[in-house]
């Protein structure tokens, strides 16, 4: 039975995008809403909405119970997670299978095998994909140690229910692993209810390159190219560009190739993305995670292939064929998106939520906003500061930052407080335009040059950064 | 002009005394810089390479300082000096979810104790006392949505912070007029 109608678990931008893409294939949207989310602008463009909680997530968007709850009493056939919130979780999938809805996106064992990352890693073993030297299980300090002389410092830990750069601590030395090992545990126990640990190299030269994979029910998996997102401040990611610049085209073909590999491994249906460390030191590349959801950074994909990817979800989850096949994936051009939040990057990058009293975001060919701003928003304090993404295409990488530039100069935001100017100052720092990045430069040029001012002091309770 | 062209003009960049460069032909308009993080004479949106975007940004300041939200009315008691919330958000008086509190009622703190968190946008901000003295009252519940200016705590001041003004030392979100 064909899809009739979705309901959208989630908010802001990618809310927007689900409920776009609903409409082009001529299908319902009702949009689940938290009560801060009543006047937000999916809220406005989805056919319906229905009210699932009080502002706070974990009472609305966090809640299994609640969303089941509105795409059962909206009558809603299938539903769309989105990224963040429940997308990752396999309770959702699950309860949805239950229910005969259907999810758009894997199947709850998909995403429970990858979200486990030493299930994952144990996967990527069993398909010949190379790891970054490192350890099963890590009991216990003595056990930590051991592994620690062999892998040699700095070395990360890592929670294994972690992912998406939470759940992470380096350690430089061997006088800080007690302390490391022990906070660690406790810190992923608290986050993630599992306190299990895994050790990584540390590989200090090194870029994010990630594989976007669709597969169908039929067995079908292909790739639609690779990201790079190497410009990552506290392990989240700030500027991303596809294709990844820089490499041989025989490293690129070796990783697309790993990535389709692994999905197809697991028989992974619907959108997934599998993230790949490339270390530009000895130029081999090692898995890291499999993203088991839409990435915010979709667009840059979509913007050099023509391939809708959420429409292409929602085929999938429909039964669908993959509307292409491996061959019919053609790659033009070069995209980069910039990830805008509501942020003050003077001042430590202090949330800045607030009322817009001015919108103007750039427009033009090859230029992209996909945002849930507009003029008279109030941004509220309970979620996530993303804000907007600004989604440029040219036909050479020079080109699309200089596009990028102009489309960064061109975006006004009064009221509140942005990363516009921040993110413009990147792109156009010398370094950057010539692609000698790694996953470090950004922090490091923050680094460089104290900021001017400091913002209030931060305790991050879920993301450790180092 | 091709991409190695742009390249090759980039590699002569580098090695030049330039820390700044606009780089146009046809319909390829590329700024290049050298480094510095808005520092003096670095900041891109006061530099004359975005002249247009230099009269938004104040503008873009001023409008913040109109939009800024009136503070809340802080409690007022005599003998006793407010903690107010720095920011909007939603208050935490333990560290992690079942943990003992960060301070409790009768407790003696000084200027740099951390009184709770305050959570914004999934950002945790510590809220740092600013005063010396000892909890009269904790004015908020754990878990409650603060406004900006919201008395938090009253507090017994003790020693020279007795004439001093009350403050808080996290976020400080009026001294620019920015949210």
């Amino acid at each position: 039975m064909a899809i009739s109608r979705v309901l959208v678990a989630n908010r802001g931008e990618i809310a927007l995008r689900v409920i776009k893409a609903c409409r082009a294939l001529g299908i319902e949207s009702v949009l689940a809403v938290s009560e801060a989310d009543r006047e937000s602008l999916p809220a406005r463009s989805a056919d319906h909405v229905v009210g699932i909680g009080p502002a706070r997530a974990t009472e609305s968007y966090l809640k299994v119970e609640a969303i089941i709850a509105a795409a059962l009493s909206s009558g809603s056939d299938a539903l769309h997670p989105g990224y963040g919130f429940l997308a990752e979780r396999p309770e959702l999938a699950e309860a949805c299978a239950g229910k005969k809805i259907k999810f758009i996106g894997p199947g709850a064992e998909s995403i429970r095998q990858m979200g486990n990352k030493l299930l994952a890693r144990e996967l990527a073993r069993s398909c010949g994909i190379p790891l970054i030297p490192g350890s099963e299980k890590v009991g216990n300090l003595k056990e930590a140690a051991r592994i620690a002389k062999d892998v040699g410092f700095p070395m990360l830990l890592k929670a294994a229910a972690g992912g998406g750069g939470r759940g992470i601590k380096i350690v430089r030395e061997r006088a800080e692993l007690q302390g490391a090992f022990e906070t660690a545990g406790a810190e992923a126990r608290a986050a993630f209810g599992d306190e299990t640990l895994y050790i990584e190299r540390y590989i200090p030269n090194a870029r994010h390159i990630e594989v976007q994979v669709v597969g169908d029910r039929f067995g079908s998996v292909i790739h639609v190219g690779e990201r790079d997102c190497s410009l990552q401040r506290r392990h989240q990611k700030v500027i991303e560009e596809a294709p990844a610049y820089s490499i041989s085209e025989a490293l690129r073909e070796e990783i697309r190739t790993a990535a389709v590999t692994i999905a197809a491994k697991i028989k992974y249906e619907n959108a997934g993305t599998i993230e790949f460390i490339l270390d530009q030191d000895s130029g081999r590349f090692y898995f890291l995670e499999m993203n088991t959801r839409i990435q915010v950074e979709h667009p840059i994909t979509e913007a050099i292939t023509g391939i809708d990817l959420v429409r292409e979800q929602i085929r999938i989850a429909d039964g669908h064929r993959l509307s292409l096949s491996q061959p019919e994936v053609k790659f033009s051009g070069h995209a980069i998106e910039c990830r805008i939040t509501a942020e003050s990057a003077q001042d430590g990058f202090r949330p800045s939520p607030g009322r817009i009293s001015r919108w103007n975001p750039s427009s033009g060919p090859d230029i992209r906003v996909d945002s849930h701003g507009y003029e008279g928003y109030t941004v509220p304090p309970f979620y996530d500061s993303l804000l907007a993404k600004l989604i440029v295409r040219a036909d050479s990488r020079v080109r699309a930052v200089a596009r990028m530039q102009q489309a960064l100069e061109d975006f006004t935001v009064s009221g509140i407080e942005t990363t516009i100017p921040f993110l413009y100052m990147v792109v156009c720092q010398l370094e950057y335009i010539r692609g000698r990045v790694n996953t470090k430069w950004l922090e490091g040029m923050l680094e460089s040059v104290p900021l001017p001012t400091r913002g209030p002091d931060r305790t991050a309770r879920q993301e450790e950064s180092p | 002009m091709t991409e190695d062209d742009v390249l090759e003009i980039l590699n002569l960049i580098e090695k030049s005394g330039f820390d700044f460069f606009q780089l146009q032909t046809g319909d390829l308009k590329l700024v290049v810089s050298k480094g510095g993080y808005m520092g003096s004479g670095t900041v891109a949106f006061a530099n004359d390479t975005a002249p247009a975007a230099q009269p938004a940004a104040a503008e873009a300041k001023k409008e913040a300082a109109a939009a800024q939200p009136k503070p809340k009315a802080p409690v007022v008691r005599d003998g006793t000096v407010p903690i107010n919330a720095p920011m909007v958000g939603t208050f935490y008086i333990t560290p992690e979810p079942g943990a003992p509190p960060f301070v409790e009622v009768g407790k003696r703190i000084d200027e740099d104790t951390t009184m709770g968190l305050i959570e914004v946008m999934k950002v945790f901000n510590a809220v740092k006392s600013g005063v010396r003295g000892v909890i009269a009252e904790i004015c908020v519940q754990g878990g409650e949505f603060v406004e900006y200016g919201q008395t938090l705590f009253l507090v017994k001041p003790e020693g020279s912070t007795l004439k001093s003004r009350p403050r808080v030392s996290a976020g400080r979100p009026t001294s620019k007029g920015k949210r």
